[in-house]
């Protein structure tokens, strides 16, 4: 697990890291709500892309490649696909295009996943 | 009957397009892979998410000026958001796809508005999450109020890294350092064409000054040499280079950050252009491999168009007057155009582009992107992320004499991966050039498909033409 995306007592991770500015949405702005990475749960605002949300609660990999290196966003606009990743048990989706969800389940790919 | 008008890419050049083809009485489609209009300089967040727009006050009005003026005729156009124009074999075959399905658009005319990418410099480490371009950061600020990290190093060539330090500055953010590779006063000496883009640069003063007021460590020169860590982004190594791409001793210096945010020029999506056969010409530091195009963004292919910074990097301002011109231009049958009316009625918009070109030629020297740059890979660098081939496979390859990107292509499996090549080609060519002294011969082939596109949508094809071919 990445580093302090891990909160021993469960609780949403991305509320922190928002604190800690990682993610200026403000008060205003996207409702909050709640998804899981590798099972943990991560809060996110609604309109944020999943990249967006992993990079706010601190997570830089979300897949790991069949010759076993990290990989995370790059160009965050789409055309790189280095940010493919599960999402809701489907391989291959971009993690930069996909607008986080309630309840969605986001899971590291590991190879062609 | 009223022209009809396939326009590829929602951003300034291509929304200025539709809205001028569609004053002139064209039937538009306007295709684009964005959510929302607005292509990357405009791009828009989602409206759920609210937050503060960090852009300078000029740049927000421009951009709400063209957003709402194409609000108004939106209604009158076939928009189709979500969408990927993936082959082009003239104006009568567009392939489009989203998700689900594909179509094939015929059209008088198609406009080529799909803009650049950005270019990294690969060096150890390169690969390590939490290195991104620096566009991607500004698109992580701007459409995701989401900043790229929590303390970012910023570097790179011409005036996008210090838009992206400022803006990460001006949403909240920490800046560990900037480093930009030319001094920002690398143009200073062309009076003219500073005068000519004085708007800009007083944009680009402001944003200088949000970096040098917080305080940001500058290191003017250095680039980065090696990022360190595995899951994660720990620390990035910057130094300065000599001539011949070799770290200065002494000069490193190792800052810790998770996030780097990179950004050494643009290469033109020219594919498409390609792909239907236009005549292709290389400029390297305007995005590579370029249409040839007339004042009226024609090219070399009857009814193929280009507007904007594909057809050579000259920023949004050029691209919306630029998209007016090419789509009055498009709208009018070949044989009713003649170039020196044409001229003549368009004389204010034409003057308005060489002087705003002009300016180009101050950002050009901020741009320049020195080949040593490329001696900083080691040969276990990786340089096609999709299939992991690295220096060392490409050394092989140009030893045994594959030079150009077909037969580098074919030997290595580089740029035969998701991404097609977008990453990775502009750097092989450049790597190619300082191992092997080719200069850019041939532009890779470009073949269907220019983006994946699912098997499913491929199976699903929407008979029939577009709403813009059909009278209404």
């Amino acid at each position: 697990m990445a580093g302090d995306s891990q909160s021993p007592r469960g609780e949403p991770v991305g509320q922190q890291a928002r604190s800690r500015h990682s993610s200026f949405a403000g008060d205003g702005g996207g409702a909050s709500l709640n998804f899981r990475f590798e099972g943990q749960v991560i809060a996110a605002r609604e309109g944020q892309s999943v990249a967006a949300a992993l990079i706010a609660a601190g997570i830089r990999s979300w897949r790991v490649n069949e010759s076993g290196h990290h990989k995370g966003a790059l160009c965050c606009i789409g055309y790189c696909f280095e940010c493919r990743c599960r999402i809701d048990g489907e391989a291959d989706r971009r993690a930069c295009l996909t607008e986080v969800r309630e309840g969605m389940r986001v899971e590291r790919q590991i190879g062609l996943g | 009957m009223a022209r009809s008008i396939v326009i590829i890419g929602a951003g300034p050049a291509g929304l200025a397009a539709a809205l001028e083809a569609e004053r002139q009485g064209a039937r538009v489609t306007l295709v684009d892979e964005g959510q929302r209009p607005g292509g990357q300089i405009y791009r828009q967040g989602s409206p759920a998410l609210g937050g503060k727009d960090v852009a300078e006050a000029a740049e927000i009005r421009r951009k709400h000026d063209l957003l709402d003026a194409f609000c108004r005729v939106r209604a009158r156009l076939d928009y189709r958001p979500n969408t990927s124009a993936f082959a082009l074999f003239g104006p009568r075959e567009v392939h489009v796809a989203t998700d689900e399905r594909t179509q094939v658009l015929g059209a008088d005319a198609v406009i080529l508005a799909n803009g650049v990418r950005e270019v990294a410099m690969p060096f150890p480490g390169w690969t390590t999450p939490g290195v991104m371009y620096a566009g991607g950061a500004q698109s992580l600020i701007k459409g995701q109020r989401t900043l790229p990290g929590r303390n970012v190093v910023v570097a790179g060539s011409g005036p996008l890294p210090i838009v992206v330090a400022a803006q990460i500055l001006r949403a909240g953010g920490k800046v560990a350092a900037f480093a930009p590779l030319h001094p920002v006063t690398a143009g200073a000496r062309n009076l003219a064409g500073l005068w000519h883009g004085r708007g800009i640069v007083l944009e680009g003063l402001r944003y200088l000054a949000t970096v040098m007021k917080a305080g940001v460590e500058q290191l003017t020169g250095f680039v980065p040499i090696r990022a360190r860590g595995t899951e994660r982004l720990e620390s990035v190594v910057l130094a300065r280079l000599d001539a011949a791409g070799r770290v200065v001793k002494g000069s490193e210096r190792e800052i810790a950050c998770d996030a780097l945010a990179i950004n050494y020029g643009f290469a033109a999506n020219s594919e498409l252009a390609a792909m239907a056969g236009a005549r292709m010409r290389y400029q390297q530091l305007t995005g590579g491999w370029l249409p040839e195009v007339d004042s009226f963004g024609r090219s070399s292919v009857e009814g193929i168009f280009v507007a904007g910074d594909m057809a050579g990097l000259r920023g949004a301002l050029v691209a919306e007057t630029e998209g007016r011109l090419v789509g009055a231009a498009a709208a009018t049958a070949p044989e009713a155009f003649v170039k020196q009316s044409f001229e003549q009625s368009w004389r204010k918009e034409l003057t308005r582009r060489r002087r705003l070109c002009e300016f180009q030629e101050v950002v050009r020297a901020m741009l320049a992107q020195p080949r040593a740059l490329f001696a900083v890979a080691d040969d276990d660098t990786i340089i096609c992320r999709c299939e992991n081939v690295t220096v060392r496979n490409l050394r092989f390859a140009f030893s045994a004499g594959h030079l150009a990107p077909n037969t580098i292509k074919r030997s290595t499996r580089a740029a035969m991966g998701w991404c097609g090549g977008r990453t990775c080609l502009p750097m092989i060519m450049a790597l190619a050039e300082i191992h092997a002294k080719a200069a850019p011969s041939a532009m890779m082939t470009p073949r269907p498909l220019a983006r994946p596109v699912p098997l499913s949508a491929l199976a699903n094809p929407t008979k029939g033409q577009s709403d813009a071919e059909q009278d209404r």
